[in-house]
């Protein structure tokens, strides 16, 4: 038998890439953002490649990007929304419910 | 190129790295954070009691100038390490945590100006040196116990709580022996442990 497709997984986070931004920015706390450059560093991803996913995830909803000034240069702010949160937490209930099930059969 | 991990072991696996990673970024480096005030407590407080001993007499005579610049000096030092290390984990993040960390960091400011001054009010009145360096010393170390307690449940560290329980108990037994020995375990028991609890959250991360 092989493995189960993994059905009912949020399309949105389970681009690899998308699950390592939205996995890091649950790592803040509720009502703290990071500015863009801090994000693309700690993922170790492109500018333009991070900015792709980002409005990919800014369209489901599931984060706040916020455009301002720091003195004169411009700065982005991204945190994860309260629906960006309750996807990630849905989504990794969803992946230990299907590791329990797929547990004796691997 | 896939985009995808296909086994939910591999996706558990690549959420836990990448959050173990993102935390480590975020949080303060354990040796600047801890550590450095370890180092700066244990010279600081180390040349005091050089300078008084266990029962009066100076094991080493470091005149009281060179002994306050000492203690000084080190906490800068440590003050400048913490500095560098919240700017470098907290630096690109704004929001909540950083205005609580901004009323942490004044809390800290008031609590020592208050506590110093208090211990300078009755400067005139103590006579014997030693007893002052231990009210500047042990009222200090007060704030810097409770402050830390206080800190662990702001920013949920049990290392941070942890090691203010520690300070205070420190602190307290201390001040109650005496100005010698309560420089010798404030050097050895706060510095020491400090060290030693930055070198052990630094080797788990």
């Amino acid at each position: 038998m092989s493995a189960e497709p993994l059905p009912e997984l949020d399309p949105v986070i389970h681009a690899q890439a998308r699950l390592r931004v939205v996995a890091t920015l649950n790592t803040l706390p509720d009502g703290d953002q990071i500015a863009f450059p801090g994000l693309k560093d700690v993922l170790a991803m492109t500018a333009g490649n991070l900015s792709v996913h980002l409005s990919k995830l800014e369209e489901a909803g599931y984060v706040d990007i916020t455009k301002t000034h720091r003195g004169r240069t411009p700065v982005t702010y991204v945190a994860l929304t309260k629906r960006g949160r309750a996807a990630f937490d849905d989504y990794t209930k969803a992946i230990r419910a299907l590791l329990d099930t797929a547990g004796g059969t691997s | 190129m896939t985009d995808q991990a296909d086994r939910p072991e591999e996706i558990l696996r690549l959420i836990e790295s990448q959050q173990a990673l993102a935390i480590r970024r975020f949080t303060p480096d354990p040796l600047l954070a801890f550590s450095s005030w370890g180092v700066a407590w244990l010279v600081g407080f180390g040349a005091f009691f050089l300078r008084h001993g266990l029962d009066g007499q100076a094991i080493v005579p470091i005149p009281l100038p060179v002994a306050i610049a000492v203690l000084m000096s080190s906490l800068m030092i440590a003050g400048g390490c913490m500095a560098y290390a919240l700017h470098r984990s907290g630096g690109q993040i704004r929001g909540r945590s950083a205005q609580l960390g901004i009323v942490y960091g004044l809390s800290w400011a008031v609590g020592m100006i208050c506590a110093n001054m208090i211990a300078a009010r009755f400067v005139s009145a103590i006579q014997d040196e030693a007893l002052i360096s231990l009210l500047f010393a042990a009222t200090a170390m007060l704030v810097t116990g409770l402050l830390y307690i206080a800190g662990g449940a702001l920013f949920d560290s049990w290392a941070f709580t942890g090691l203010g329980v520690w300070v205070s108990a420190v602190n307290l037994v201390g001040a109650m022996i005496g100005p010698g020995w309560h420089a010798l375990l404030v050097a050895v028991l706060c510095g020491g442990g400090a060290i030693a609890l930055g070198l052990w959250l630094r080797a788990r991360r």
